[in-house]
């Protein structure tokens, strides 16, 4: 057994518990605004005015997609750097800058939102300090400035992150010229390429339109654009989620099967096609704006199926790393060897369960993606459905699985409370079904999503059973969803104190079956394929972002912020226009 | 858990993932059944928008 | 015990996850089932599963 990642690292091990810690914190407070959701819009237990749900609803994208998914993903990437190269950052200021930067953009954008709780918000800024913006921040819904401060030190922190790994990587490469790049350090690589050339597009919608209209510089912005360039941004940031989830997939995964990876080269091609194919498709999630000609959104659509490639690649690569392993234990026949796989260890079962929830959200995916399907489940509850099994599961259910994994060998801890573990992870993967099974059936009857009151005052015609039930299925969905994140948390504290312990783990990882000597060379080279992604980001966006400027203008048609905060005498004279245009 | 439980080595060549593919074919089928439902819900499901002559 | 604890519980996770899915494919078909049937089912199921699981196998010797 090899010495673990915290007696050969202890500065690194100690970096990677930290944003871990962060990550789980926001997790913590995510899931339970999770519950309080689930339980509001199902009319179980209201415990916010139904206005405020915005603000719960805000924190909850924000917490979990943003801080949780990447303070993760953070934590986990400097761990495979470190481990791959064997060797640490060329400048540990540079990594704790990052870090810090990260962290305080976190808390500033946090509580923006989180103040929107309060009666009455202090005014920061030239406006009241809050942030009900959800965290797609469409204008012209208006948060204060700090919100999209918070967010771009965060970003800038992400940056950073990512030069501290390459010149790791330049360093490493320096002392062993003409060797393949490891593995993990190649999808560290391939992602933050992939984040520079996407994060562009939220940078520019913020510093250049968003937060200047905020802070009253400009006084209208093209809504049309801003949304472009943040989906431009915000398909690969599912991305950005999911490869972290991917790595553990190709580099844990098929360890814990007690195999080893099929192929790497496989992996490798997977990664790259991310950076191709990642960008050029961000329309996808403006099948029903206006403003942009249907046949770009017919082009992007085109892409997205592309994208399954890769998608597709993995499943083959992992199911097959993982049937090496069982029957390397024994297994036998064409699906007898699903029963050697160590279904005991929490570790690898949840990681397990998330690949199989994630394949069939993947069906869903096609589903958004097709143009014309898209319209019939466009804002309805379907969306958060396929959310919370992709992003929700299998990446959140992975991380979850993974740390039983890495944490003990970044303490030097034993794991502690195995069988529970086990549960956590089943629970969660029952409170999942439970939970969009009922998101999928509302939304095809036409319940909408981002609502405390989804049911207005019409009866839906639900083909099966009756809206009530469905509601208490997601109210008891989101209930064991909330259980298990508590039990997980609990797990991993009790971890973090149980140092009078040695941890049973072995952080070895087995070469693959195929390794990189297999594969070409030029899949090492990531100048060419920077330049062949910026080619079709440039042949998928210049054309739509011309017309959308052409027609609308850089800032806009005139457009004012919407009072997002809840003053009740403006929100009265909305309703009252509002009726007005529906009588007359 | 009792640690690694491998019996026996399996190399490159030796290993056929019929397992994997048995899985992605299963896969397969149950993607097509979906579709067939979501043709139905699409299409047999839902009545083209109301025709309304102002 | 014929199977281990932990595909025990395993086992029943999936077949939970079944039954709610059954009941939506069912319905498809025309075949509503209720919500106390599939209830009732559920547990019938899953004790008969439990029952299973806890009995002795034939060949293995008492290992947990
Ligand atoms: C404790 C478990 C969870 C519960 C009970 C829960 C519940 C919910 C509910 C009911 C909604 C729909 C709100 C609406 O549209 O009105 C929602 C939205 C959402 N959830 Fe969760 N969730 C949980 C965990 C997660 C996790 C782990 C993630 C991601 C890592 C996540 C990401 C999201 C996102 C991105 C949205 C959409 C937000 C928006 O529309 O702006 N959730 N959640
Ligand atoms: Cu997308």
């Amino acid at each position: 057994m090899t010495q673990l990642f915290v007696e050969r690292f202890p500065d690194q091990a100690r970096l990677v518990r930290l944003a871990f810690f962060n990550s789980f914190a926001a997790f913590g407070i995510g899931a339970l605004f999770g519950l309080i959701q689930a339980l509001h819009r199902t009319d179980v237990l209201r415990i916010v005015e139904s206005p405020t749900y915005y603000t719960v609803l805000t924190a909850h994208g924000v917490f979990l997609v943003i801080t949780f998914t990447i303070f993760f993903l953070v934590g986990l990437y400097q761990w495979a750097v470190t481990t791959s190269l064997e060797r640490r950052p060329v400048d540990m200021r540079i990594t704790k800058a990052w870090y810090w930067l990260m962290s305080i953009g976190t808390v500033i954008a946090g509580i923006t939102i989180l103040a929107g709780f309060l009666d009455d918000p202090p005014e920061v800024l030239g406006s009241q300090l809050s942030a009900d913006v959800l965290f797609t921040f469409y204008a012209p819904l208006q948060g204060n400035p700090l919100f999209y401060v918070g967010l771009v030190l965060f970003v800038v922190g992400t940056w950073l992150a990512g030069v501290d790994w390459f010149r790791t990587w330049w360093a490493w490469k320096g002392d062993n010229p003409g060797a393949r790049i490891p593995l993990p350090t190649f999808m560290v690589l391939t992602t933050m390429i992939m984040w520079y050339i996407s994060s562009i597009g939220v940078a520019v919608a913020i510093l250049a339109f968003i937060l200047p209209w905020s802070l009253g510089l400009i006084d209208s912005l093209n809504p049309t654009l801003t949304r472009t360039l943040f989906w431009y941004f915000g398909h690969p940031v599912v991305y950005f989620w999911l490869l972290p989830a991917y790595l553990l997939w190709y580099i844990v995964l098929p360890k814990l099967s007690g195999g080893r990876l099929f192929s790497d080269p496989l992996a490798r091609v997977v990664f790259i096609l991310f950076i191709l194919l990642s960008t050029p498709v961000g329309i996808h999630h403006q099948y029903l704006d206006p403003g942009i000609a249907e046949g770009f959104k017919y082009i992007v659509m085109t892409n997205t199926m592309f994208l399954l490639l890769p998608s597709l690649l993995t499943a083959f690569t992992v199911v097959a790393s993982m049937e090496h392993g069982a029957r390397q234990r024994g297994g036998e026949g064409y699906f007898g060897w699903l029963d050697a796989l160590p279904w005991r260890n929490p570790a690898f079962t949840g990681m397990a369960l998330a690949g199989l929830v994630f394949a069939f959200g993947g069906f869903t995916g096609i589903v958004n993606a097709g143009m014309n399907i898209n319209y019939l489940v466009h804002n309805s509850a379907w969306v958060p459905g396929h959310i919370h099994t992709q992003v929700g599961t299998a990446v959140a259910l992975t991380f979850m699985a993974g740390s039983y994994w890495l944490i003990p060998q970044l303490t030097g801890n034993r794991l502690v409370w195995r069988q529970a573990a086990l549960v956590q992870v089943l629970l969660w993967f029952i409170g999942i079904v439970f939970m969009t099974n009922s998101m999928y059936r509302a939304g095809l009857v036409g319940v909408p999503r981002r609502t405390a009151e989804p049911q207005y005052a019409f009866e839906y015609d639900v083909g099966v059973g009756s809206m009530t039930e469905l509601d208490f299925q997601l109210a008891l969905g989101g209930f064991l969803l909330f259980i298990s994140a508590m039990l997980f948390l609990a797990i991993i504290f009790m971890t973090w104190r149980n140092s009078e312990s040695e941890p049973i783990v072995d952080g070895t990882i087995p070469p693959a079956l195929s390794g990189p000597e297999d594969s070409p060379r030029v899949l090492d080279n990531l100048r060419l394929w920077i330049a062949i992604a910026l080619v079709l980001v440039a042949i998928a966006y210049v054309i739509p972002l011309a017309s959308i400027v052409t027609r609308g203008g850089l800032f806009g048609p005139d457009i004012g912020p919407f009072p997002v905060f809840t003053d009740p005498m403006i929100l009265l004279e909305y309703g009252s226009k509002l009726i007005g245009m529906v009588v007359i | 858990m009792a640690k690694s439980q491998v019996t026996r080595k399996i190399t490159h060549d030796e290993f056929d993932p019929v397992g994997t593919l048995a899985l992605i074919v299963l896969y397969f089928i149950v993607l097509m059944l979906m579709w067939v439902f979501t043709y139905f819900v699409e299409f047999v499901g839902n009545d083209p928008t109301p025709f309304v002559v102002a | 015990m014929r199977i281990s604890f932990a595909k025990l519980l395993l086992l029943i996770a999936f077949f939970i996850v079944i039954l709610v899915e059954a009941r939506t494919v069912f319905a498809f078909f025309g075949i509503d089932v209720s919500l106390i049937g599939i209830a009732v089912t559920g547990v019938l199921v899953i004790s008969a599963l439990v029952l299973w699981a806890i009995r002795p196998g034939n060949d293995e010797p008492t290992e947990p």
